[in-house]
């Protein structure tokens, strides 16, 4: 019972941060956790360049 | 409805871009931080129209003529974008020259706002500036703003502002007419009657009780700080400074304090999961996960306090006068004066400091530019450097300083080389930087760029580290027949198998064990990724002692367990921060640099110096310690041997090659 519920916290704590990698990557965000690509992520919509992150 | 904010560079456009929207661009007191345009919403405090409002953050121009690539963007964007309206962000303090680029927006009838921005700074120096007089001249509402202030500070009138006139024909008050964009004199008499049109405003308008012509005290201060002989030394003490304060004294303090919350963490789990528990389940949550994180989380601090100084530092104007400095040693080995401000940037982060190379607008400067820039050591690299400090070095603050300077030297010599294996005769290059005026340096400012740094930190602990740390404690607990390696057997696992091969060629650098290689390697996917790997490998819960406020607990026991001499730990160090930069570096280096052979050559070279670097601080380190070479010298000579013949051999084609563009040739 105890490695059952170890496993699901493991599970959860490697989902979690795979589902957090998975949502920067689609948000075009090259480098997870940069404090600067969120602000330029709707560059795209402007098609200047087709870049959606400020760090390309 | 779309307003661009456009000024010359270090008018204050992100500083204000960041008040209006709520934004933490990064901003610093020198030209050229902007190099991409941002885009963000209007604060719904500051817009009281119901309208949605976007506004872009464009690159500083001085003309909408684009002599730079950021300056391009600028003007493209004017050009082909159709903002609703243009913010026109105008330094207070520098009147005539930010009105020449006013007064080339105002021709391209769209409705302009001009935000006559550092008014408090003009308040200082008891300038007047007649602000009706000015917008009547202009045709354009003029408002006063102090976007580095919180409250009146202007930006709710400039909102205003924009939302009444965004429906106007936008009259321009001088029109350049019959001009040859194909002829320079043309072009320069034109330009000259647009300064003449504008040196008659700023005469209407202006009031000076400072004339620019005198000697300041700020001037005094630039006589010092940027002297080419006693700069250099002044710099290399305030970098010494900013180690110190932040590895040795403050630093360790904060850490201490989190530390302890990471150990009572790792505790309560540890007691939390009782008996019973697979020893493979536990220690993948304690050593992998917690042990792991909290190894590289445990220097956060430290990282913290530096990157707070730094700011400090860039906000109080020093970085530009760091910027000149550089300037002419530079120039002298065929780079940019424009290539310091990528390598400035870079000790942040390398990926914007990459990407700060487009503006450079030579090719080869700016490719060359883009595989020195990772030299420079990073955020990402200060845990490394902070943890070998610590447990070798016993927190020296020279170790961090010269890892800097060393970069700075790998810098020269690596653009030497490129000159020559290039062929390509030495570009003249001038690099005319503004430099902005000294100010106390705002602690707000500070502490919102560290906080931001901060948060990026911890999520890329909890996000890339954490999943790096959980797939290393995976693949040394177990073996290729997935099966758990016995205790004490952990060669025969799956991580040693992978990084055993990469330990040989490591040898002649003084660190053969698999358990290092594994640390460098997955240290390409993040740096930070070094400490949390070696935190695993080696089971060390943390790296900084809860008791004695020291950086690292035990030094000694730890230093033993990674069986390596302080010289090979400095070559290990060397080797970590010298060679290729993380991956996603890698990928703004191919962005850059848009040429396959340069991409690989660049990689190429940055291997070849880390080892080369790492091997000759491995040898002579031993040498000059214990009276006889290091293991593996013959070896790694064979290896550093075939590397400089390399070197040689392109040199001397690229020789050969510029002799070849100099000869003049037959028809």
């Amino acid at each position: 019972m105890n490695n059952l519920v170890v496993s699901l916290i493991l599970l959860a704590i490697i989902g979690l941060s795979i589902t957090k990698v998975v949502i920067e990557k689609r948000k075009g965000v090259k480098c997870i956790g940069c404090p600067h690509a969120g602000a330029s992520k709707k560059v795209t919509q402007i098609k200047l360049d087709g870049n959606n992150c400020g760090c390309k | 409805m779309k307003i661009a904010l456009t000024g010359n560079p270090n008018s204050g456009k992100t500083t204000l871009f960041n008040a209006i929207t709520g934004k933490i661009e990064h901003v610093g007191n020198w030209a050229g931080v902007t190099v991409d345009k941002k885009e963000g919403q209007i604060k719904s405090t500051l817009n009281r129209t119901g309208m949605e409002m976007t506004a872009i953050d464009l690159p500083g121009a001085y003309s909408m003529s684009p002599f730079t690539s950021e300056e391009s963007i600028t003007s493209e964007f004017i050009r082909t974008e159709n903002p609703d309206v243009i913010i026109n962000i105008v330094d207070a303090t520098n009147l005539n020259r930010s009105l020449f680029f006013t007064s080339q927006l105002l021709e391209l009838n769209i409705p302009v706002v001009v935000a006559l921005n550092k008014s408090d700074m003009t308040q200082k120096k008891k300038t007047k500036i007649d602000i009706a007089k000015l917008s009547k001249q202009l045709g354009c509402p003029v408002v006063e703003t102090i976007s580095t202030k919180t409250n009146n500070n202007g930006l709710e009138t400039l909102i205003s502002k924009v939302a009444e006139i965004k429906d106007n024909d936008q009259v321009a008050p001088f029109v350049a007419t019959g001009v040859k964009m194909d002829s320079k004199t043309s072009v320069e008499a034109s330009d000259k009657k647009r300064f003449e049109f504008i040196k008659k405003i700023v005469t209407s308008v202006e009031n000076r009780k400072v004339s620019s012509n005198k000697q300041t005290s700020q001037d005094a201060v630039d006589r010092i700080l940027a002297h080419k002989v006693v700069g250099l030394p002044i710099f290399a003490f305030i970098m010494w400074a900013v180690f110190s304060i932040s590895q040795t004294h403050v630093g360790p303090m904060l850490s201490d304090i989190l530390v302890g919350w990471i150990d009572n963490l790792y505790a309560l789990v540890e007691g939390g999961l009782g008996e019973g528990v697979s020893p493979v389940l536990s220690s993948l949550l304690l050593d992998g996960i917690i042990g792991g994180v909290g190894a590289v989380v445990g220097f956060l601090p430290l990282i913290m306090v530096l990157f707070f100084l730094l700011a400090l530092l860039e906000d109080c104007g020093y970085m530009a006068r760091v910027a000149v400095i550089m300037d002419r040693f530079f120039k002298r080995v065929g780079l940019s004066g424009k290539s310091i401000i990528p390598m400035v940037i870079g000790t942040g982060c390398a990926i914007p400091g990459v990407m700060a190379t487009r503006t450079i607008k030579n090719e080869r400067q700016r490719r060359t530019t883009a595989m020195l820039t990772p030299f420079m050591p990073c955020g990402a690299k200060l845990p490394v450097i902070a943890l070998f400090a610590g447990v070798f070095f016993g927190d020296a603050a020279w170790v961090g300083t010269s890892m800097y300077f060393a970069g700075i030297g790998i810098i020269i010599i690596g653009a030497l080389m490129v000159v020559r294996i290039t062929g390509e005769k030495n570009a003249r290059s001038f690099f005319i930087m503004e430099l902005p005026e000294y100010r106390f340096p705002s602690i707000k400012r500070a502490v919102v760029s560290t906080a931001s740094r901060g948060k990026a930190f911890i999520i890329k602990a909890g996000t890339i580290i954490l999943l790096c740390n959980a797939a290393v404690q995976i693949m040394q607990t177990f073996n290729w027949q997935f099966e758990v390696v016995a205790e004490g057997a952990q060669n025969t696992s799956i991580l040693a198998s992978i990084s055993s091969p990469f330990a040989i060629l490591l040898v002649p650098l003084g660190f053969g064990a698999w358990q290092l290689a594994a640390a460098a390697i997955t240290g390409f996917i993040a740096k930070e990724n070094v400490v949390g790997t070696l935190a695993v490998v080696y089971s060390i819960t943390n790296f900084i002692d809860t008791e004695e406020l020291a950086v690292v607990s035990g030094q000694e026991d730890i230093a033993s367990i990674m069986g390596l001499t302080s010289v090979a730990a400095l070559s290990y160090l060397v080797f970590n921060l010298f060679t290729p930069p993380c991956f996603a570096a890698i990928g703004a280096m191919n962005s850059e640099m848009e040429d396959k052979k340069w991409l690989w050559g660049g990689i190429a070279f940055q291997f070849g110096v880390g080892y080369t670097v790492a091997f000759a601080v491995y040898q002579i380190g031993t040498l000059v310690t214990t009276g006889a070479f290091g293991t593996g010298f013959l070896p790694g000579l064979i290896v550093v041997g075939a590397l400089l013949a390399t070197v040689i051999i392109l040199i001397k084609k690229g020789d050969a090659k510029a002799q070849f563009k100099a000869t003049p040739q037959k028809a």
